[in-house]
């Protein structure tokens, strides 16, 4: 058995709110294995995306260690974090979060702005990624010129154009209807299964996570069941 | 690095807001390109009024001003006779005895403005080689000479003082019957008169001062050995150029006014830009911690928000160049002693594109910084 890509030993992390510290992630351990398509449900406040801003390097742990493909990330500062963030992950959000000021193309663009790849290669890659996720056409719009589900797709290029070996989504479905979600999500999958992409999904709904490998529980800071076990 | 494209296109993002921002750096620019350009002027014209070669014969104890001082009539002969070193041309030398006298000048259209009239004798012209007759004659009794931008000094249009003209001076009426330059200096906002009659209309038997040329300015010393030794005359000499650089002294609080005004004002408006720039960045908190979370530094996105706004405010420069090319450029300005030209020059541009760069620069700096600390995951969480 290869090491999981994901291995979470008593993750804890904790924000102080004025005197009273708030503990969003007690003690967590969880595995996911290398091109696991993860899906993590709960309900509101139970600490889902403080566990995906943990998972993907925008926020440091508290306590316990959080190693991802074999990286102790816990230990990166800040800077190191920024660094590693480029590399390895993509993260993808509900509302998609793409700078309005540019376009599809140029937004898919941005991370491959952070390699040292010529313009010729980053275009070439830019094209692949828009390709894969079926948005040839309208590449040369603006976000507001676009469809919510539109939106979302150029989001998941610009987390995958950099080949990173880790997507996070927090309710990457949640504002779109059923046809564009269901897109997405068949989008999401092909990236585990032809892609090799671990994927870690928050989502509300249990048909979203009917589309992942493993759907895991999370209440209060704690996960349900057995997260380290395969099943 | 983030393309410039996207600092530019920022800018755009709302027009009031990059309006505010062009016309604030513009505005705070404009002030200090004036402020440089009126303080050159005004330094300009006094150094340029005085020459090392020429030398003044002052009342000891008036040192600072012409106008107070008293010498007697007869130490322009005196001092003539005296100083070796004196410019001669024909046998005669180049000294001129004068009276400096300030009061109001009735002008035509019967208003009164403050002006400084020089008693002279056609000598005045051996030692103030730079004033020359542009038209008319030189004065005779009964009428006077005026200098080409006197006009601007009493606060009158350009063409009520011309040859023919009437003006009047403690109730005598004296006609202008020339008109001179004195290119660069404060001479051309003078009235000029012949000393013998300002004699009778300042009431006065003395001199002001006496004014001398040496061939070499080394000779001072002669003329200050001659001050020193001749106690009977209590004079004082002076190189004309250090006289007019003590006037340099003299007009550096009103400097300093200057400064501090467009510094007041300019404090505004850097105020009012910095929380222009502050809406801009705070509505794009969010869109800052997404372009982190890609894997964009801190800094890389701080340069960005830089050029943001540097780009507006040398926009806000360029606008304000022009502005004061338009509006300044060979101005001319009046002050107690006479009246200076405001020059837009390569040293007023430099002092301009400096603030406009340092505006923008300096200008994001405490908006962007503030913008880009919020924790990550508390900068995305917010709509
Ligand atoms: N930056 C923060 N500072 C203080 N408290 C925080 C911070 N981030 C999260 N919390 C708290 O941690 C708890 C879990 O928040 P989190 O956003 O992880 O929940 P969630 O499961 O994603 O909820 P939702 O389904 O509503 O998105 C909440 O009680 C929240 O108030
Ligand atoms: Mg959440």
């Amino acid at each position: 058995m290869n090491a999981p890509m994901i291995r979470c030993r008593q993750l804890t992390k904790s924000y102080r709110k004025g005197k009273t510290v708030v503990t969003p992630l007690e003690a967590l351990d969880l595995d996911v294995p290398a091109g696991e398509f993860l899906a993590l449900m709960g309900p509101s406040g139970s600490g889902k995306t403080t566990l995906l801003n943990l998972l993907s390097g925008i926020d440091s742990p508290t306590a316990g260690s959080l190693e991802i493909a074999g990286e102790d990330i816990a230990r990166l500062s800040r800077r190191e974090l920024t660094a590693w963030r480029a590399r390895h992950v993509g993260y993808i959000f509900q509302l998609y979060h793409l700078v309005p000021v540019l376009t599809a193309f140029e937004n898919v663009e941005l991370p491959l702005l952070l390699s040292k790849l010529s313009k010729k290669e980053r275009h070439a890659r830019v094209a692949t990624a828009l390709d894969l996720v079926g948005l040839g056409d309208r590449v040369h719009h603006v976000p507001a010129e676009l469809s919510g589900g539109q939106e979302q797709r150029v989001a998941i290029a610009r987390a995958i154009v950099a080949n990173p070996s880790l997507l996070v989504a927090d309710e990457p479905t949640g504002d779109l209807d059923r046809d564009s979600a269901a897109r997405i999500l068949d989008l999401l999958r092909g990236l585990a299964r032809d892609h090799g992409k671990t994927i870690v999904m928050v989502t509300h709904d249990a048909r979203a996570a009917a589309a992942a490998d493993r759907t895991l529980h999370l209440e209060k800071g704690q996960l349900l069941g057995d997260a380290c076990g395969h099943s | 690095m983030l393309p410039f494209h996207y600092a530019a296109r920022n800018l755009l993002r709302s027009k009031s807001r990059l309006l505010q921002t062009i016309g604030g750096s513009a505005l705070v620019v404009l002030l200090v390109m004036a402020a440089v350009a009126i303080n050159q002027g005004m330094n300009r014209v006094l150094s340029a009024s005085g020459s090392p070669r020429n030398v003044i014969l002052l009342g000891t104890g008036s040192e600072e001003s012409v106008q107070r001082s008293e010498v007697a009539a007869a130490a322009a002969g005196i001092a003539a006779a005296g100083i070796p070193g004196v410019s001669e041309e024909l046998g005669t030398r180049a000294v001129s005895p004068e009276i400096h006298y300030m009061n109001h000048l009735g002008l035509p259209g019967g208003q009164r403005s403050q002006a400084l009239i020089r008693g002279v004798t056609p000598e005045a012209l051996r030692v103030h080689p730079e004033v020359r007759i542009t038209g008319g004659t030189f004065p005779r009794a009964g009428q006077v000479m005026a200098g080409r931008l006197a006009w601007r000094k009493l606060g009158i249009g350009e063409d009520s003082l011309r040859v023919g003209s009437e003006v009047t001076l403690d109730g005598q009426s004296l006609t202008v019957s020339g008109i001179f330059a004195a290119p660069g200096t404060v001479l051309e906002s003078e009235i000029w008169a012949p000393l013998g009659d300002l004699h009778v209309l300042a009431r006065r038997e003395s001199l002001s001062c006496v004014v001398l040329r040496l061939d070499d300015p080394a000779d001072f010393t002669e003329a200050d050995l001659f001050a020193k030794q001749r106690l009977d005359l209590e004079l004082s000499a002076m190189r004309e150029s250090d006289y007019y650089g003590q006037l340099r002294h003299f007009f550096k609080p009103l400097r300093v006014m200057i400064w501090i005004t467009a510094g007041l004002i300019a404090s505004g408006a850097v105020l009012g830009g910095i929380n222009t720039l502050y809406a801009a960045f705070a509505s794009r908190v969010r869109e800052l911690a997404t372009l982190q979370s890609i894997g964009f530094s801190r800094r890389t996105l701080l340069w960005s928000l830089v050029q943001e706004s540097t780009l507006a405010c040398l926009t806000g420069t360029l606008l304000a160049s022009a502005a004061a090319v338009l509006l300044l450029d060979g101005r001319t300005v009046p002050f107690s002693i006479g009246s200076f030209t405001v020059e837009i020059g390569p040293d007023v541009a430099l002092a301009g594109i400096l603030t406009g760069a340092l505006l923008g620069l300096l200008g994001a700096l405490p908006p962007a910084i503030r913008c880009l600390k919020p924790p990550l995951p508390a900068a995305l969480r917010m709509s």
